[in-house]
Formats: structure tokens, sequence, C-alpha cells
């Protein structure tokens, strides 16, 4: 787990970091790809809720290229199911997520991610 | 054109019976309507003619309702205080029968709430319908259709009678054809917790999970979130029913269980095949959450942890480092020995009224507009006042159901809560600024210590427990 389409939802939250804080950074990430059913209205769906770039970036950051730089104003079929394998099919089991930013590290262990803050990261 | 139905309830929950019933015509955008009389749709009583456009619906609502029970929807051709009535009834009915008259197969059943009705008047009753002339084979086994006569008797229990005493004597007397069975009552078995791969001491029960998802309006192409998460109850049926499910919880290892190599919470859902619905797991503190944006999900299920079982805790520290104890915190945090990973946050309790109120906040952040938020709330019984639930609300909140589950001194209510607004709102800060707006102390507040105490009467408790309203 650690799908993409919940890297993309979220955001590091240590308290005053808030610029830059966005996309979390993968690093030692092991995928797994494990198919899911695909529901074309879902995914039509969750595009406004996307920041594209950061997808796109960490898609091919994980070797998957099938999507394009710029969103499509026609979502035909084939790009509906390239956007629905990018986001729920490629799991990443392990590694970390690192802020840009404040370079905080989030752990990710057999597909959970650990967002809890330390002490002195939250106000 | 609107049809009657007779619908027939399982004996529980009865105040969760119309809430579903509300729910579940809403997701399938079915119109229904209930009885005039209140009387008639008294939801204590198990049975209720309700109107509809289509048979189909009946259908649907049997299929995916946990409440309506095996022998569910009828038909309805008449009812009355005595079989007088009733036939009268009936025979008015005849244009809805008469088709079956020539040679469609057929089966009596006669049967009854709150009573056993003996054999021989069993006969009787079957064979004062012989006015409807059914020319059709009867069939015990595949019939056609089941024509049922229901009596409905009112609770004699804990008194001593004698063996069929008052039989006959029945508060309303029903008929109605058969047509479609509750199926969905099965699926408390499938998810029974006893059964289930993973679980743990605060697993919610089955039948309660179910109704939960059903108040969620699940299906699929949602996304559902439990910020609660625990063992994942309530995101089995969710993701049953077809939605995609998040489940974050401050402490890893409910969802995690003791197995190394995948999650409980994901050995669970395998169980049931909806393993790849369950979107992600994610552990954080729900007051300190990394959601990068609101208006996320279209519902959020969640059975808050209320200080019994588990206490909620969110992230912070009881009480105040001492100068010294932050000047070692902050030297060790610089050189961090090697063993002391993974790091452990310190928390601090989490008092139900605030984790209540809070949680309303946050749902009026992370809900697309029209999302429900459901939750249990637990209260003590006899404190309980309507205005209670008010006390957490917030603008564009709205509660739509509030059902009780009575456990005697305490119950806990299934609230669902509908956002109205359309309005974009801030994530919630979670400090403890919005005491009530009304001078009123609901019953939940610090449900923990009144739990303990056996929730005595408030003069009797004192005024020492005060301690959870000062934020530490």
């Amino acid at each position: 787990m650690v799908r993409l389409i919940t890297h993309n939802l979220l955001a590091c939250h240590v308290k005053d970091c808030n610029t830059n804080n966005f996309p979390l950074e993968f690093k030692d990430a092991q995928i797994e790809l494990r198919e899911t059913e695909f529901n074309p209205e879902f995914v039509r769906g969750i595009i406004p809720k996307l920041e594209w770039k950061a997808l796109v970036d960490t898609a091919r950051e994980l070797g998957d290229t099938t999507l394009p730089l710029e969103l499509p104003e026609m979502l035909d079929d084939d790009f509906l199911k390239n956007l629905h394998h990018v986001l729920l099919e490629i799991h990443v089991e392990d590694g970390v997520m690192i802020c840009a930013n404040c370079k905080h590290v989030y752990p990710i262990s057999n597909g959970i991610p650990n967002m809890l803050l330390a002490e002195h990261e939250i106000g | 054109m609107t049809t009657l139905y007779l619908f027939v309830f399982a004996q529980s929950h009865d105040e969760f019976r119309l809430p579903e019933l509300s729910s579940v015509a809403e997701l399938n955008g079915i119109p229904y309507t209930l009885p005039l009389k209140p009387e008639d749709r008294d939801p204590t009583r198990p049975f209720m003619v309700i109107g509809l456009g289509k048979e189909d619906h009946a259908q649907i609502l049997a299929r995916r309702c946990i409440l309506i029970k095996f022998v569910s929807v009828y038909e309805f051709y008449g009812q009355g205080s005595t079989y007088e009535e009733l036939h009268a009834a009936n025979r008015a009915s005849r244009p809805l029968w008469e088709k079956f008259i020539p040679d469609t197969s057929f089966r009596f059943l006669v049967t009854s709430y709150n009573h056993k009705i003996p054999q021989s008047r069993q006969r009787e009753v079957i064979e004062s319908f012989s006015y409807m002339d059914f020319l059709g084979p009867i069939n015990m086994k595949n019939p056609d259709i089941t024509c049922a006569v229901l009596e409905e008797y009112f609770d004699t229990r804990g008194t001593t009678r004698s063996k069929h005493q008052g039989d006959g004597n029945f508060r309303q007397v029903f008929f109605g054809r058969l047509i479609e069975e509750g199926t969905a009552r099965n699926l408390i078995v499938k998810f029974d917790v006893k059964k289930r791969s993973y679980f743990g001491n605060t697993s919610m029960e089955s039948e309660i999970s179910l109704l939960m998802a059903n108040q969620t309006l699940a299906s699929p192409g949602k996304i559902v979130y439990d910020p609660f998460m625990g063992t994942g109850s309530m995101a089995y049926p969710t993701a049953y029913f077809g939605a995609l499910v998040y489940g974050s919880d401050i402490d890893g290892r409910q969802m995690r269980g003791k197995d190394k190599k995948s999650p409980g919470v994901i050995r669970a859902a395998t169980q049931y095949g909806v393993a790849s619905r369950i979107v992600d797991l994610c552990t954080f503190d729900v007051t300190h959450n990394p959601w990068r944006c609101g208006e996320l999900f279209d519902a959020i299920v969640t059975d808050p942890p209320y200080g019994v079982r588990a206490g909620a805790k969110r992230l912070g520290r009881k009480r105040e480092l001492s100068d010294r104890q932050r000047q070692l915190c902050e030297e060790h945090r610089m050189n961090p020995s090697s063993d002391d990973q993974p790091y452990i946050p310190p928390t601090r309790p989490y008092e139900l009224s605030h984790l209540a109120a809070d949680l309303v906040l946050l749902a009026r952040y992370l809900l697309r507009p029209g999302g429900r938020l459901v939750f249990f709330l637990p209260t003590v019984t006899d404190e309980y006042e309507e205005v209670d639930i008010y006390t957490m609300l917030c603008e564009g909140m709205e509660v739509i159901a509030n059902s009780l589950q009575d456990f005697g001194s305490w119950g806990r209510r299934l609230v669902t809560i509908r956002k109205t607004t359309s309005e974009k709102y801030p994530s919630p800060t979670f400090e403890p600024i919005h005491e009530p707006k009304v001078d009123h102390v609901p019953a939940h507040k610090d449900f923990r210590e009144k739990y303990f105490q056996g929730f005595k009467p408030k003069e009797e408790r004192g005024a020492s427990k005060d301690s959870s309203t000062t934020p530490v």
C-alpha cells in the first residue's frame, strides 16, 4: 500500500512547515503492483482533487511513464485506465517519504506509513 | 402509482429501522410513503405498511436493509383488528390477487409476533380465506406464490399465562403475498467477528457495523474514511458494499496486529474479498493529520474510543514538563542514541465531548457537500437530553438520524450527520475553543469517569471530577 492516490493527498504536517511541504519524496521505495477493479466514474471524479504535476512526477520517478505532463481535455478510456493504474495499482510497501522542506522522514513499513509527529513538531 | 407493501422487521434495534430504510431508499433513489397514523408508523412495531412505486423497489430494499427480516416484504392485501375487517379489506384488494386464481401454485403461512398460534387455529385461519378460490395446486416447497397471515400481539413478556392463553386476541392482523425475503440479514453471519481472521477487543459486532455501513450510503465509486480505524470493523461491510475505504489510527498496532507479514486489517479484508478496496491505512493522530485538502470523502464512519475498552488519545503530554526535563528532551533529540528507534511520541487523553465536537468540525472540512458522518456516541441514559447532540453541532452540519442502542444505565447512539453546506471551511484547529454554545453539559461529557463510577446521580458524583475539562 501507500498507493499514489494516497501519496497525492498527503502533505507534511509538521508545525510551521507550510511551503514546499508537498509532495513528499519517496526514498528506497519497494514497489508492488496489485490489480484493482477499474471504476471509470471514480477515476473521473477524483481528478479535481489531484495535484497533477506531483502525480506525474512521482509516477515517473517510480518508473511509470504512461501519464502525460498536462492533464488532457479529452478523458478517453485508455487515459482513465492508465490513471487508474497509477493511482490505485502501484503500491509502495516499504521505504520512506521525506518532506522536501523540513526533511521530516515518514517511514513506511508493511505498507503503512507512520505519520505521527514528534513532540517538538506539534504546536 | 403507489402500491402498499407490508414490511416485516427483524426483532432487534427498533430505533435503527427507519433511519436504515431511509438511507437505503436515498441511496437507490426510491421514494416511499409511511403510514399516516402515528401508531401505524411506530418503529417499535414489527410490521409496517409502506407505499412504494414499484415491486423492484421492495426487492432492492429487502436485499440491502439489514433490519428487514427473512419473511420480509409482502404485497399488502389488507389488515384489521379482527378477521372480519381483514377479510373485508382483502375482498376489496381482489384486483391485486385475482390473477392468481386460475392456475398458480401457492401456499399459506400463518404466523404471529409475540405469540404462538395453535395448529388447529392455523388451519381455521387458512380455511377462512377459501373465498379467494385459488384453483392452482398447493405446494409447500416451491410454490409460485406465498401468502401469509401475520398476527401482531401485545408484549406479554414477564407475565404468567397458560398455553395459548389470549390466542386470537391480537392487536392487528395483516395479510399479503411474499415478494422478497430479506437477504441482507445473512451478511450478519458472513461478517461475524468470531469467524474473522483478525479482530480485537474493541471490534464492533457485525450487525451494527453493517447498519453503520448502510448509514454511510456506501456504494461503488465512493470514498469512506475511518479516523479511528482500530481493527477496521466498519471498513469491511463498507468496502463490501463497493466503497473504497481509508483508515487511520493514532496507534498503528491495532491495524497491524501481531503478524509481521501483512497487516491484520488487510488479512480480514482479504477474507471478505475486499482487500483491494482498503485504499490505505495510515498511522497518525487525527488532530494532527496530513490530509492535504478538504472535501475528499463521501462519508466518515467511525466508532471513536470512549474510554471503557480503549481511551481516546491525542498527541501531547498529560503534564507540562519541568524546565530540566524539557532541556533533557531537547538534548536527547539533538543526539539520539541508536537503540531508541522507533520513536513513540507522548500522548494525552482526549475527552469525549471534545472529541465529538472536533469530529463534526473535521467532517465538515473533509466531507464533500452532502456527505455523511456516521458515528457512535455513548451516553448516560438517565442524563441524556436531546440537546446533547446539538452541543457538538456546527454550522452547515445537520443531524438526520439518532438511534439508541440501550444497555440499561448507559447506551450508545448511532448519530448520522449530513453536511448541508457547500461552503469551504478551513481545517479545524482541534483546540478546545468551541466550548458549548448553549450553556449545557452533555451527558456524554467525561463518559469514562461516569462509567467507572457506575453512573451515580450527579449530586453523588460530587465536584471532584472535572479534571478533563482543563486543557493540558
